[in-house]
């Protein structure tokens, strides 16, 4: 009983309290997006909530040191996902992301980016190099993230390839490389860039791009997404247009208004304010993953929480940058705001690995 | 498991500092990007939300009315009822075609027909309505609401149709409506596309006051062009300028008597190419004003077929020309002014019989007169019943070119009335100036002569010579021809009424007037000698002038029936006022090629004094008792 005591005191109330904030204001944001659209996905939306919360606290509740034996099995689980994917998956506007389960779609790419973490945590743990990586260690951990990336691309999905790319750059960076090793990274990286154009990427994905510089070069496609989401965020101004009253998506003229662009109805009907508020948020949730990784009891446990942390802030920052027009429209979700059941489990599974670590971090 | 104790944990702290920063560094882009759309790009975008979701309904505005002097309806924007199915509610089109063969006719390919249009329609089109049947009526309205309530998808949409109850009668004078032009529409213009809007006559001149302003309505609809209401609508529109009612035009009321005009078409009747004018001396307002030939201003408002645009195109009597406000050669019923000139100069005494022989010398050329056997010495009065070219030659010879050019212009001559409709011509008064410009050799005194009987460079409209005659029948007093009486609203509430409005005198000795007016009477009335006795009645005293101008100056002299081509006839002009003691009417006839005045004009003039007497009101009262 004193150590749940002790437990909870060392709970980490900020996550938690920004956490609980945005699951209570993206169930309220997506009551406005089924208004619109006569459902119920607010309530579905919920239930999701709830289930993740539950996975959330199992997946606190067991130390995740005595986890790390099953990550090998977890990723070579994940790779057989992605791999079924791309034979039975189910064909969305061209490309195959989603497994039919019957009662619900599933999609494999969402747990790739837990795996990848996990692994990558699991490698650094096993592989530890105190006076810095070299190029030659770097090669195994390569095909750790080109692996599922690849996996990925082909489906094609080019957000989460590139999601899986910078959720693994970032937890690199944390740590300490030679010098030779991090020039040779940045120009190999520099270098492939032409290459991705033209041999990786397909045409739509160039539009979209392309779209970015020049608005009108893409009107009606992934265009005609951006352009009105552009003028859901601007049209709501600093208070907003109020919950239910945001006519970009009362009227049905911002599509995804509650998957990819959630974010603009918020910010069209809860305006700046709303707007300032949901990154404030997930800036608390971010900043709290980074206090946990650096107080973290093992390597493992620090590269897990950079990794979540990482996964939310590459998340926020492509989806809103979409939302915004800065960014290419790329099929990232905004974390827990945009409805999705894998998205809202697989990021509840990763709040409950950060929880799990920062109680059982190193007490100075 | 053991713990790896992190010999670097100090180090991870700073990484994990360093990512802090990006993080909030990266968010703060975010934040500002945010504010740059809510802020700086905010009133734009909001803009173009409302153009989202926003739809405007235009709202005509009922044109106003013309009225004749008496308050018969000559132009009127009459509700039409247009029928319309809207694809997207059409539940089921079997029905609904059903229901509608039994408010409007259809056969069975109609119906195939429609049922294709409605099925074929995709995406957004199907929200946009197609159009059925155009002007079904009152009575098939009634039908058509009782369907609407019943069936789904049909809608019914009103639409102002002008009309013009005389048809063809008058048309010139009221004009007709089209569509704007391109340069026409636009920002700031009153005008839609499917405005209509005065292009020809009284409903161009008139527009500004006929218009009215047309109002709008704006509602809400969703990405697929639903209209929606209530809610979000509802809260969508606040603070939005959504209602404007349309504002109703002003009725103009015109000094127009319609029955006038219906005989003034009669009494053309049998003449292809004309105009009639008739005036009141003592006001100026203009009673009745035709052009032959006429169109149909109900068929050229919008529902010109090409049959009927090819006929009027075809028509070699020029249906679109005004000629009651185009110029003409006015030849002998320029007499009087002629003479006036030299009364008032003093060159004349009526009294004087002076040689009027079939020719007269001047200069090395020879001036015929019409009758080539002359009329001997006669005075003014046997001079103008004879319409003796010679008498007047002379006189001409004796005032020049422009003094006849000073009195022409006192009777309005050379300049265009305050009508101002249909590109209403100034006419010419012909001065040496003039001729200096326009003649080949220049001025030559002898084209005094040819001015001093309207021919030469003189140029006159019907209503300058309806005008003219009017201050010669009123004492000399000269009234700008006028058309509109009162302007008023809808409710019958008057905006502004016309007054005589007198533009000038003829400055002339009431005794020299008098001795016009009666050689004008002579001119209708003298036993021997009147040219214009076909005008002459038995019951009162009606003053003219006859008028055959030459068009070509070739066929002097020869047999002028003989003449075929159309253009190379003469025009017949008759210039009347009546009751010769106290003038009520003038009356100006001018058939275009159409013969001789005292022939072919003159009776005209009769007929519409006597039509006039007969049907309208009783202008002979003095005459008619002396009858008793």
């Amino acid at each position: 009983m004193s150590k749940l005591l002790a437990i909870l005191a060392r709970a980490p109330w900020v996550l938690l309290i920004a956490l609980l904030g945005l699951c209570a204001l993206s169930v309220y944001n997506l009551h406005s997006t089924s208004m619109a659209a006569g459902n119920t996905i607010y309530l579905r939306h919920l239930y999701w909530m709830l289930i993740g919360g539950g996975v959330m606290i199992v997946v606190a509740l067991i130390d995740y040191r005595s986890l790390q034996r099953f990550v090998p099995l977890f990723y070579l689980g994940v790779l057989t996902l992605l791999l079924l994917v791309l034979l039975v998956g189910k064909e969305v506007n061209g490309s195959k992301r989603w497994i039919d389960l019957g009662f619900v779609g599933f999609q494999p790419s969402e747990l790739a980016k837990l795996a990848i973490i996990l692994s990558l945590a699991s490698w650094f743990q096993r592989v530890p190099r105190p006076g810095g990586y070299a190029l030659k260690d770097l090669l195994p951990v390569a095909a750790l993230i080109g692996l599922p990336m690849l996996l990925i691309l082909l489906e094609p999905d080019l957000g989460h390839t590139l999601m899986l790319l910078f959720i693994s750059g970032s937890m690199l960076v944390f740590e300490r490389f030679e010098r030779r090793a991090m020039v040779t990274l940045l120009i190999f990286g520099l270098a492939s860039a032409p290459f991705v154009w033209e041999f990786v990427l397909r045409d739509y994905q160039k539009s979209r791009i392309l779209t970015l510089v020049d608005s009108k070069a893409d009107t009606h496609g992934a265009g005609w997404h951006a352009r009105q989401a552009r003028v859901a965020v601007g049209s709501g101004g600093f208070f907003g247009k109020g919950h239910g009253h945001g006519t970009q998506v009362a009227g049905g003229f911002l599509p995804e208004n509650h998957t990819d662009f959630v974010f603009a109805n918020l910010a069209e009907e809860q305006g700046f304010l709303g707007g300032f508020f949901v990154l404030a948020l997930y800036l608390a949730l971010i900043i709290s993953a980074l206090r946990s990784a650096s107080m973290a009891r093992d390597r493992f446990g620090r590269h897990v929480a950079v990794g979540v942390g990482a996964l939310i802030f590459w998340h926020v920052l492509m989806n809103m940058g979409m939302v915004l027009n800065i960014l290419p429209v790329t099929g990232v979700t905004l974390p827990l705001l945009s409805y999705g059941g894998t998205s809202v489990v697989t990021v509840m599974s990763a709040m409950g690995l950060l929880l799990n670590i920062h109680l059982r971090r190193t007490v100075f | 498991m053991a713990d790896y104790l992190d010999s670097s944990a100090v180090g991870y702290q700073k990484s994990a500092r360093r990512l802090m920063l990006i993080a909030a560094l990266a968010f703060s882009v975010l934040l500002l990007r945010l504010a740059h759309l809510q802020f700086i790009e905010g009133r734009q975008l909001k803009g173009v939300s409302v153009h989202n979701f926003a739809r405007r309904v235009d709202l005509p505005a009922n044109r106003g009315s013309i009225y004749d002097r008496k308050g018969r309806l000559l132009a009127v924007s009459r509700p039409s009822f247009d029928l319309y199915i809207t694809p997207a509610q059409v539940k089921d089109i079997d029905v609904l075609l059903e229901g509608l063969g039994q408010v409007i006719e259809l056969d069975a390919l109609d119906i195939l027909k429609l049922k294709e249009k409605v099925l074929q329609r995709q995406g957004n089109w199907r929200y946009k309505g197609l159009l059925v049947a155009r002007d079904i009526g009152r009575k098939h309205v009634a039908l058509a609401e009782d369907l609407r309530s019943r069936v789904a998808g049909i809608s019914i949409q009103v639409r102002y149709q002008r009309e013009y109850p005389m048809g063809e009668i008058g048309a010139h004078l009221l004009g007709y409506l089209g569509r704007p032009r391109p340069d026409e529409l636009g920002e700031g213009s009153p005008y839609r596309n499917d405005s209509m809007l005065g292009r020809f006559g009284l409903e161009k001149k008139l527009e500004e006051t006929l218009r009215g302003e047309d109002g709008f309505e704006r509602y809400v609809v969703n990405a697929r062009g639903a209209r929606k209401r209530g809610g979000w609508a509802e809260r969508a529109l606040e603070g939005l300028d959504n209602y404007r009612p349309p504002q109703r035009g002003h009725d103009v009321v015109l000094t127009i008597d319609a029955d006038l005009q219906r005989i003034l078409a009669n009494a053309l009747e049998g003449f292809e190419s004309g105009a009639a004018v008739v005036l009141e001396p003592d006001t100026g307002a203009v009673l009745g004003i035709i052009s032959k030939p006429s169109f149909d201003p109900n068929e050229w408002s919008g529902r010109l077929s090409f049959a009927s645009k090819q006929a009027i195109d075809d028509n070699p009597y020029n249906p679109m020309l005004d000629k009651s406000v185009h110029s003409y050669f006015p030849g002998s019923i320029y007499k009087p002014m002629t003479a006036l000139a030299a009364l008032e100069e003093g060159v004349l005494d009526p009294e004087l019989p002076i040689e009027s022989p079939g020719s007269y010398e001047f200069g090395n050329r020879i001036f015929h007169c019409h009758k080539r056997s002359g009329h001997g010495a006669v005075d003014l009065n046997a001079a103008m019943a004879a319409s003796a070219d010679v008498y007047f030659y002379k006189l001409g010879e004796q005032l020049g070119i422009d003094t006849l050019a000073r009195y022409a212009r006192r009777f309005g001559f050379g300049q265009r009335t305050a009508l101002g409709i249909n590109g209403e011509s100034a006419g010419i008064v012909p001065t040496k100036a003039h001729h200096d410009k326009n003649t080949r050799g220049g001025f030559q005194y002898g084209l005094a002569l040819s001015t001093a009987i309207g021919q030469g460079d003189v140029r006159t409209t019907p209503l300058q010579m309806a005008m003219a005659y009017a201050a010669l029948a009123n004492g000399g007093v000269l009234y700008s021809p006028r058309v509109i009486d009162h302007i008023r609203t809808e409710d019958q509430r008057e905006i502004s009424r016309t007054q005589p409005i007198q533009i000038g005198t003829l400055e002339a000795r009431p005794d020299h007037l008098a001795a016009i007016k009666r050689a004008l009477e002579r001119a209708v009335n003298d036993p021997k000698r009147a040219t214009g006795h076909h005008a002459a009645i038995p019951y009162g005293v009606i003053a003219g002038k006859t008028g055959t101008a030459q068009v070509r100056k070739i066929v002097r002299g020869m047999m002028r029936q003989s003449v075929n081509r159309f253009q190379d006839r003469d025009h017949a002009w008759f210039a009347a006022f009546a009751p010769y003691d106290n003038p009520k009417l003038v009356v100006i006839i001018f058939l275009e090629h159409g013969g001789s005045g005292g022939k072919d004009a003159a009776p005209i003039a009769r007929r519409v004094f006597e039509a006039y007497h007969q049907q309208i009101e009783p202008i002979f009262q003095t005459e008619a008792r002396l009858g008793r």
